[in-house]
Protein backbone atom coordinates (compact mmCIF):
# COMPACT_ATOMS: atom_id res chain seq x y z
CA UNK A 1 0.00 0.00 0.00
CA UNK A 2 1.73 2.90 -0.64
CA UNK A 3 1.99 6.41 0.77
CA UNK A 4 -0.99 8.22 -0.28
CA UNK A 5 -3.59 5.22 0.18
CA UNK A 6 -2.23 4.32 4.14
CA UNK A 7 -3.29 8.55 4.34
CA UNK A 8 -6.04 8.11 2.57
CA UNK A 9 -7.71 4.61 4.74
CA UNK A 10 -6.94 6.44 7.75
CA UNK A 11 -8.52 9.61 6.90
CA UNK A 12 -11.22 7.70 5.88
CA UNK A 13 -11.73 5.94 9.12
CA UNK A 14 -11.34 9.41 10.72
CA UNK A 15 -14.71 10.39 9.03
CA UNK A 16 -16.41 6.96 10.66
CA UNK A 17 -15.21 7.63 14.05
CA UNK A 18 -16.48 10.95 13.44
CA UNK A 19 -20.09 9.74 12.96
CA UNK A 20 -19.86 7.05 15.47
CA UNK A 21 -18.55 9.88 18.28
CA UNK A 22 -21.33 12.59 17.56
CA UNK A 23 -24.01 9.50 17.35
CA UNK A 24 -22.81 8.92 20.90
CA UNK A 25 -22.64 12.93 22.21
CA UNK A 26 -26.37 12.92 20.78
CA UNK A 27 -27.65 10.01 23.09
CA UNK A 28 -26.45 11.87 26.19
CA UNK A 29 -28.25 14.30 25.40
CA UNK A 30 -31.43 11.70 24.43
CA UNK A 31 -32.22 12.15 28.26
CA UNK A 32 -30.83 8.01 28.05
CA UNK A 33 -30.00 5.88 31.33
CA UNK A 34 -26.60 6.55 31.63
CA UNK A 35 -25.58 9.57 29.62
CA UNK A 36 -22.55 9.85 30.89
CA UNK A 37 -21.10 6.82 29.42
CA UNK A 38 -22.28 8.01 25.68
CA UNK A 39 -20.52 11.32 26.45
CA UNK A 40 -17.46 10.05 27.43
CA UNK A 41 -17.32 7.15 25.23
CA UNK A 42 -18.17 9.76 22.19
CA UNK A 43 -15.00 12.33 23.68
CA UNK A 44 -13.07 9.19 23.66
CA UNK A 45 -14.07 8.43 20.23
CA UNK A 46 -13.53 12.13 19.09
CA UNK A 47 -10.24 11.98 20.58
CA UNK A 48 -8.88 8.61 18.68
CA UNK A 49 -10.02 10.80 15.44
CA UNK A 50 -7.80 13.16 16.22
CA UNK A 51 -4.85 10.84 17.15
CA UNK A 52 -5.55 9.03 13.40
CA UNK A 53 -5.97 12.25 12.03
CA UNK A 54 -2.65 13.13 12.91
CA UNK A 55 -0.96 10.43 12.13
CA UNK A 56 -2.82 10.63 8.81
CA UNK A 57 -1.04 14.11 7.72
CA UNK A 58 2.28 11.94 7.83
CA UNK A 59 0.99 10.40 4.66
CA UNK A 60 -1.16 13.43 2.96
CA UNK A 61 -1.42 16.68 2.16
CA UNK A 62 -2.71 18.89 4.70
CA UNK A 63 -5.46 20.43 1.57
CA UNK A 64 -5.87 16.64 0.71
CA UNK A 65 -6.80 15.46 4.24
CA UNK A 66 -9.43 18.32 4.90
CA UNK A 67 -11.06 17.76 1.60
CA UNK A 68 -11.96 13.89 2.10
CA UNK A 69 -12.47 14.74 5.95
CA UNK A 70 -15.45 16.68 4.69
CA UNK A 71 -17.06 13.27 4.11
CA UNK A 72 -17.57 13.48 7.58
CA UNK A 73 -21.00 15.33 6.78
CA UNK A 74 -22.26 12.30 4.57
CA UNK A 75 -20.53 9.89 7.54
CA UNK A 76 -22.54 11.78 10.33
CA UNK A 77 -26.03 11.90 8.31
CA UNK A 78 -26.04 8.50 7.45
CA UNK A 79 -25.24 7.21 11.05
CA UNK A 80 -27.84 9.90 12.12
CA UNK A 81 -30.19 7.90 9.97
CA UNK A 82 -29.40 4.64 10.71
CA UNK A 83 -28.68 4.54 14.39
CA UNK A 84 -30.85 7.82 15.53
CA UNK A 85 -33.84 7.02 13.37
CA UNK A 86 -33.74 10.89 12.52
CA UNK A 87 -35.48 12.10 9.79
CA UNK A 88 -33.52 12.62 7.01
CA UNK A 89 -35.39 13.67 4.05
CA UNK A 90 -34.87 14.41 0.21
CA UNK A 91 -33.93 17.89 0.74
CA UNK A 92 -31.90 17.82 3.77
CA UNK A 93 -29.83 15.11 1.43
CA UNK A 94 -29.64 17.18 -1.61
CA UNK A 95 -28.71 20.07 1.28
CA UNK A 96 -25.75 17.72 2.67
CA UNK A 97 -24.35 16.41 -0.61
CA UNK A 98 -24.26 20.58 -1.98
CA UNK A 99 -22.39 21.60 1.22
CA UNK A 100 -19.85 17.93 0.56
CA UNK A 101 -19.22 19.11 -2.88
CA UNK A 102 -18.93 22.88 -2.17
CA UNK A 103 -16.80 22.52 0.87
CA UNK A 104 -14.14 19.76 -1.24
CA UNK A 105 -14.06 22.41 -3.63
CA UNK A 106 -13.32 25.62 -1.22
CA UNK A 107 -10.62 23.28 0.88
CA UNK A 108 -9.09 21.19 -1.95
CA UNK A 109 -7.14 24.57 -3.09
CA UNK A 110 -6.48 25.82 0.25
CA UNK B 1 -53.02 47.51 7.76
CA UNK B 2 -54.37 45.07 10.46
CA UNK B 3 -54.44 42.50 8.24
CA UNK B 4 -50.94 43.17 7.04
CA UNK B 5 -49.52 43.32 10.57
CA UNK B 6 -51.11 40.11 11.83
CA UNK B 7 -49.95 38.23 8.39
CA UNK B 8 -46.48 39.69 9.08
CA UNK B 9 -46.42 38.36 12.80
CA UNK B 10 -48.04 35.00 11.23
CA UNK B 11 -44.77 34.59 9.00
CA UNK B 12 -42.22 36.03 11.89
CA UNK B 13 -43.75 32.62 14.71
CA UNK B 14 -43.66 30.51 11.41
CA UNK B 15 -40.36 30.99 11.25
CA UNK B 16 -39.47 31.35 14.61
CA UNK B 17 -41.15 27.60 14.67
CA UNK B 18 -38.98 26.47 11.86
CA UNK B 19 -35.97 28.20 13.38
CA UNK B 20 -36.07 29.19 17.00
CA UNK B 21 -33.93 31.81 18.48
CA UNK B 22 -32.20 29.58 21.01
CA UNK B 23 -31.05 27.09 18.20
CA UNK B 24 -29.90 29.71 15.66
CA UNK B 25 -27.67 31.77 18.31
CA UNK B 26 -26.36 28.22 19.15
CA UNK B 27 -25.28 27.61 15.89
CA UNK B 28 -24.31 31.42 15.12
CA UNK B 29 -21.99 30.74 17.95
CA UNK B 30 -20.62 27.43 16.56
CA UNK B 31 -19.73 29.10 13.96
CA UNK B 32 -18.06 31.96 15.58
CA UNK B 33 -16.12 29.45 17.99
CA UNK B 34 -15.19 27.29 15.23
CA UNK B 35 -13.89 30.02 13.04
CA UNK B 36 -12.06 31.56 15.88
CA UNK B 37 -10.46 28.12 16.30
CA UNK B 38 -9.16 27.72 13.13
CA UNK B 39 -7.37 31.11 12.81
CA UNK B 40 -5.97 31.26 16.64
CA UNK B 41 -4.86 27.44 16.02
CA UNK B 42 -3.26 28.14 12.36
CA UNK B 43 -1.41 31.47 14.11
CA UNK B 44 -0.43 29.50 16.87
CA UNK B 45 1.43 27.10 15.03
CA UNK B 46 2.86 29.57 12.77
CA UNK B 47 4.42 30.95 15.49
CA UNK B 48 6.20 27.80 16.53
CA UNK B 49 9.87 27.53 16.04
CA UNK B 50 11.26 26.04 12.53
CA UNK B 51 13.77 23.75 14.09
CA UNK B 52 11.85 20.22 14.17
CA UNK B 53 12.50 19.16 17.06
CA UNK B 54 9.21 17.57 18.36
CA UNK B 55 9.98 18.14 22.03
CA UNK B 56 10.83 21.99 21.79
CA UNK B 57 7.46 21.99 19.26
CA UNK B 58 5.33 20.73 22.76
CA UNK B 59 7.42 22.65 25.12
CA UNK B 60 6.67 25.65 22.85
CA UNK B 61 3.03 24.65 22.81
CA UNK B 62 2.59 24.33 26.71
CA UNK B 63 4.13 28.03 26.94
CA UNK B 64 2.45 29.10 24.38
CA UNK B 65 -0.78 31.53 25.68
CA UNK B 66 -2.17 31.16 22.22
CA UNK B 67 -2.51 26.91 22.88
CA UNK B 68 -4.15 27.63 26.19
CA UNK B 69 -6.48 29.86 24.78
CA UNK B 70 -7.43 27.04 21.95
CA UNK B 71 -7.89 24.69 24.97
CA UNK B 72 -10.63 26.80 26.47
CA UNK B 73 -11.98 27.74 22.60
CA UNK B 74 -12.18 23.63 22.20
CA UNK B 75 -14.23 23.43 26.09
CA UNK B 76 -16.70 26.29 24.74
CA UNK B 77 -17.50 24.74 21.74
CA UNK B 78 -18.08 21.49 23.08
CA UNK B 79 -20.39 22.50 25.77
CA UNK B 80 -22.05 24.94 22.75
CA UNK B 81 -22.46 21.62 20.55
CA UNK B 82 -24.22 19.68 23.55
CA UNK B 83 -27.07 22.48 23.85
CA UNK B 84 -27.59 22.78 20.45
CA UNK B 85 -27.63 19.06 20.08
CA UNK B 86 -30.30 19.46 22.84
CA UNK B 87 -32.42 21.59 20.31
CA UNK B 88 -31.82 19.75 16.95
CA UNK B 89 -31.03 16.56 14.70
CA UNK B 90 -27.69 15.99 14.26
CA UNK B 91 -28.31 15.61 10.71
CA UNK B 92 -29.30 19.28 10.96
CA UNK B 93 -26.59 21.28 13.30
CA UNK B 94 -23.42 19.16 11.53
CA UNK B 95 -24.02 20.16 7.76
CA UNK B 96 -24.95 24.39 8.50
CA UNK B 97 -22.12 24.62 11.50
CA UNK B 98 -19.94 23.89 7.76
CA UNK B 99 -20.82 27.57 7.41
CA UNK B 100 -17.38 27.74 9.21
CA UNK B 101 -15.34 26.94 6.54
CA UNK B 102 -16.55 29.76 4.31
CA UNK B 103 -16.15 32.31 7.56
CA UNK B 104 -12.88 30.86 7.65
CA UNK B 105 -12.14 30.98 4.07
CA UNK B 106 -13.08 34.62 3.99
CA UNK B 107 -10.91 35.62 6.95
CA UNK B 108 -7.96 33.78 5.65
CA UNK B 109 -7.73 35.67 2.44
CA UNK B 110 -8.82 39.30 4.27
CA UNK B 111 -6.64 38.83 7.04
CA UNK B 112 -3.76 36.14 6.13
CA UNK B 113 -4.09 37.30 2.47
CA UNK B 114 -4.46 33.95 0.98
CA UNK B 115 -4.69 33.30 -2.65
CA UNK B 116 -8.32 33.23 -3.84
CA UNK B 117 -9.53 31.80 -7.09
CA UNK B 118 -13.03 31.14 -9.30
CA UNK B 119 -13.57 27.35 -8.57
CA UNK B 120 -13.72 28.36 -4.67
CA UNK B 121 -16.33 31.10 -4.76
CA UNK B 122 -18.17 28.58 -6.89
CA UNK B 123 -17.74 26.58 -3.26
CA UNK B 124 -18.77 28.82 -1.19
CA UNK B 125 -21.70 29.73 -3.62
CA UNK B 126 -22.76 25.92 -3.63
CA UNK B 127 -22.34 25.21 0.12
CA UNK B 128 -24.60 28.34 0.69
CA UNK B 129 -27.32 26.87 -1.93
CA UNK B 130 -26.65 23.45 0.42
CA UNK B 131 -27.29 25.33 3.74
CA UNK B 132 -30.75 26.55 2.39
CA UNK B 133 -32.09 23.49 1.18
CA UNK B 134 -30.54 22.00 5.16
CA UNK B 135 -32.92 25.20 6.63
CA UNK B 136 -36.03 24.10 4.65
CA UNK B 137 -36.20 20.56 6.61
CA UNK B 138 -37.38 20.41 10.39
CA UNK B 139 -34.94 21.07 12.68
CA UNK B 140 -36.26 18.06 14.63
CA UNK B 141 -37.52 14.79 13.97
CA UNK B 142 -41.17 14.34 15.33
CA UNK B 143 -42.01 11.56 17.22
CA UNK B 144 -44.31 8.51 15.35
CA UNK B 145 -47.24 9.81 17.55
CA UNK B 146 -47.09 13.42 16.85
CA UNK B 147 -46.57 12.20 13.04
CA UNK B 148 -49.92 10.51 12.81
Amino acid sequence: MGQTAIGVFLVVICTLLEGVGQVFLKKSVLGAVRWYLWISFGVVILLLETVIYSHALRFLDVGAAYAISSLNLISVTFMSRCLLRERVTRTRWIGVCLIFIGVGLVVARA
Amino acid sequence: MLKAHGAIKSNWMSVRKKFPIRLAAGLLLAILIDTALQLVWKSAVLSLPDDGSAWLNVQAVLHDPLFVFVILLMACQFFNWLMILRNADLSYAQPVTSLSYISVFCLSVLYLKEAVDLIQIAGIIIVLAGVWFISQTDHVTQSEEHEA
